[in-house]
């Protein structure tokens, strides 16, 4: 813990056990990521209990904030399922809240000395929580859209006004480009994450470095100082940014499911 | 002018809900070029993840049926070929998504 400095900018994903647990042969040790996760939850769970208590007719900041984020996502998916997309509602908040809990809170930076498995991390930068998260969505699309439309949810596949001969080709491109949703959900959110603070590392390890270099060198990191403060606010943006994009993508292939056919 | 007339007698509700209409606009439209150069990232993130994602799952099938059904290195090549149009496919849909959305006021 002396160290501080010395961590490359890929020691804040690594994972650590904090309760080692396992089933059978299952390892389902209670990690760090875990611990973030229930954190992000916390933290959004006590904002939104606690802006509501007031129930005012006439709201106050933090009741503000919560209908704020409400009508965002409720105008989100009435956009783009329409109304009777509101059963999804609840999914698509929730998947944005803890997406953008996830992020936000990963980019605070960590308590200098604190332990290796308290060290500030962000769930989102790892591919296969990403993964999960656009399986359980693409998941929801097919077992609804089966649910709604019966085998008519294949016609997914085949688009309208296509020559018969060119059909086999375009059912196999549109197969391919519907395996390929979840994967590029979760590339998106998880590359940005992980691009977004190997740089924020990077860029302050330079300050340390220059700084280190002594008095002939070391004016240069206000540079690499100021830089860190526009990629920080920059993270911030892009925290939001990936939030949405994933629930708005979710809204889009769950209209897919809920008008099928309508392509 | 304006004002004179507003002081004689209260603005007309239609009046009043024109003003607000007005101001209303003004706002969305500020906003929607504040946050223009961060959503323009968004887009690129996008698209690319959205062909990246396409080729990576046209090049495994390919793979897997060059496995299965030992026809090495045609799956390859023809799960490549899909999944590069099917990556185009995605991209063009995407684009097409975005212009809806721009058009329809966001």
């Amino acid at each position: 813990m002396i160290d501080l400095y010395a961590a490359g900018p890929m020691e804040q994903f690594e994972i650590v056990k904090l309760i080692p647990l396992s089933l059978g042969s299952l390892d389902i040790s209670f990690t760090n990521s875990a611990l973030w996760m229930v954190i992000g939850v916390s933290v959004a769970t006590a904002f939104f209990v606690f802006a509501a208590r007031g129930r005012a007719l006439i709201p106050g900041p933090l009741q503000s904030v919560a209908e704020i984020m409400y009508e965002f996502v409720a105008d989100m998916v009435r956009g783009a399922i329409g109304s009777e997309g509101m059963k999804f509602f609840p999914y698509v908040f929730s998947l944005f809240i803890f997406i953008l809990m996830s992020n936000l809170l990963g980019l605070f930076p960590t308590i200098p000395g604190a332990p290796h498995g308290l060290h500030t991390f962000t769930p989102t930068s790892h591919i296969i929580v990403t993964f999960t998260l656009a399986m359980l969505t693409i998941s929801i699309v097919i077992v609804y859209g089966f649910y709604k439309n019966g085998l008519g949810f294949l016609k997914l596949f085949v688009p309208s006004g296509v020559p018969l001969w060119l059909l086999p080709l375009i059912v196999l491109i549109e197969f391919v480009s519907f395996l390929s949703r979840p994967l590029s959900l979760a590339i998106r959110l998880f590359a940005n994450m992980l691009a977004g603070h190997i740089i924020l590392k990077v860029f302050a390890g330079f300050i340390i470095s220059l700084l280190g270099a002594g008095v002939a060198f070391g004016w240069i990191s206000i540079f690499p100082f100021l830089g860190t403060i526009a990629i920080t606010l920059l993270e911030l943006l892009v925290a939001f940014l990936q939030a949405y994009v994933f629930a708005i993508l979710t809204c889009i292939y769950l209209n897919d499911a809920v008008h099928a056919g309508h392509h | 002018m304006a004002d004179d007339a507003g002081k004689q007698n209260p603005p007309s509700l239609d009046e009043f809900s024109k003003r607000l209409d007005a101001v209303r606009g003004d706002k969305t439209n500020a906003e929607s070029s504040r946050a223009g150069s961060g959503q323009a990232m968004g887009r690129a993130f996008r698209v690319a993840s959205e062909l990246l994602a396409a080729m990576i799952v046209g090049v495994l099938l390919g793979l897997g049926a060059d496995k299965f059904l030992g026809i090495s290195p045609f799956g390859l090549l023809a799960g490549a070929l899909v999944g590069f149009a099917a990556g185009v496919m995605n991209v063009a849909r995407a684009m097409k998504n975005m212009h809806g959305d721009s058009s329809e006021g966001g």
